[in-house]
């Protein structure tokens, strides 16, 4: 469990981000894997540049309205 | 050489080794320079022989879209922890990270425990050790970026070798020049720009990272590799105006924070005049 918190913190550290980057990749696996959304491959890219901003965004959010700040 | 790659590599590891040789010139200072340098030495041959094995295993044995998903989705994990903090930093909503502190405060638990003798040549076991982790941890994030780096970079396998190698010899100057001027000037390096650092290659680690991501899931960027410089500059678009956000809702979160003290004062203040 150790070893994994270590890896953890040392590669991201932050469970926001984790799990944006997580959901925006899984959601890049459907549409260039499921054939119902083959025509949306050509979004891909635009899909995962509004994905990373939105972990950034959200990361950011949460630091800024934190109780603890 | 791959020049991208290798000025990507120097500034991140001239940022990470900034850190390390703030510790590795506390001990020797402090403890000894032997053991020091020592330990410096060591953890340095400790990383060279990952990035040696690891990075030869990457480029042989996995293919290129695999790496390119995989290293992408960790480049995005590695460079969005990097540009959230630098934008935190110049947000004010976190400390400046000051090497002068960091000095201070390992100068003088160094002292607490006793061992600060530097005039004495003895190898110190703890000196070693402290200067060996420090380097290690910090070097560790230097290994990981220049096999990344080195190892998407490219496009073939002799490609791939090509690229390993001119990360390295980025993150090598890197070594090198904080070396040679911390060699030069026997203080902690905190005049170095290390938040401006942090956001250029944040800014650089996120923009590989959604190229290659996508790449690996066979989407082709309209523009090619041209397309590297638009990725830039909407990151630092985005970056710029999260800094003028965060600093807009400090301002008015401690705006908020007087005017709640001081109505309770007035309240009181009426009750005791009514």
């Amino acid at each position: 469990m150790k070893i994994i918190k270590t890896i953890y913190n040392f590669i991201v550290g932050d469970m926001v981000i984790l799990i944006g980057i997580a959901l925006t990749v899984l959601v890049l696996a459907l549409i260039n894997n499921v054939g119902a959304l083959g025509p949306l491959r050509g979004l891909s890219g635009p899909v995962l540049i509004v994905g990373v901003l939105a972990s950034l965004v959200a990361t950011l959010s949460r630091e800024a309205f934190s109780p603890d700040r | 050489m791959q020049w991208v790659v290798a000025t990507a590599a120097f500034f991140a590891s001239a940022v990470e080794f900034v850190e390390a040789f703030t510790i590795v010139l506390v001990v020797g200072v402090t403890v000894n320079w032997r053991s020091a340098l020592l330990g410096a030495l060591a953890a340095a041959a400790t990383l060279a022989l990952l990035v040696a094995t690891l990075g030869t295993a990457l480029v042989q044995w996995v293919p290129l879209d695999v790496l390119r998903t995989v290293i992408g989705t960790l480049l995005l994990l590695f460079g969005l922890k990097w540009l959230k903090n630098a934008i935190m930093r110049y947000a004010g909503l976190k400390a400046i990270h000051d090497e002068q502190a960091v000095y201070e405060e390992t100068r003088a638990e160094l002292r607490a425990r006793g061992s600060a003798d530097a005039s004495s040549p003895r190898f110190d076991l703890f000196g070693f050790l402290l200067s060996y982790k420090s380097v290690l941890l910090e070097g560790l994030e230097v290994a990981f970026i220049v096999i990344t780096f080195g190892v998407s970079a490219a496009t073939s396998a002799a490609s791939r070798s090509s690229g390993i190698a001119s990360a390295a010899l980025g993150a090598l100057a890197a070594g090198l020049l904080v070396i040679l001027v911390g060699a030069l000037v026997r203080v902690p390096l905190s005049k170095v720009p290390e938040n401006t650092l942090k956001f250029v290659v944040g800014i650089l680690l996120t923009t590989f990272g959604t190229f290659w991501l996508a790449e690996g899931f066979n989407y082709e960027w309209p523009l090619s590799d041209a397309f590297l410089l638009i990725l830039v500059a909407i990151y630092l678009a985005a970056a710029f105006l999260l800094i003028a956000w965060l600093k807009r809702t400090k301002k008015q979160q401690r705006e908020q924070a007087a005017e709640n003290q001081s109505a309770p004062a007035t309240v009181q203040k009426q009750e005791v005049n009514p």
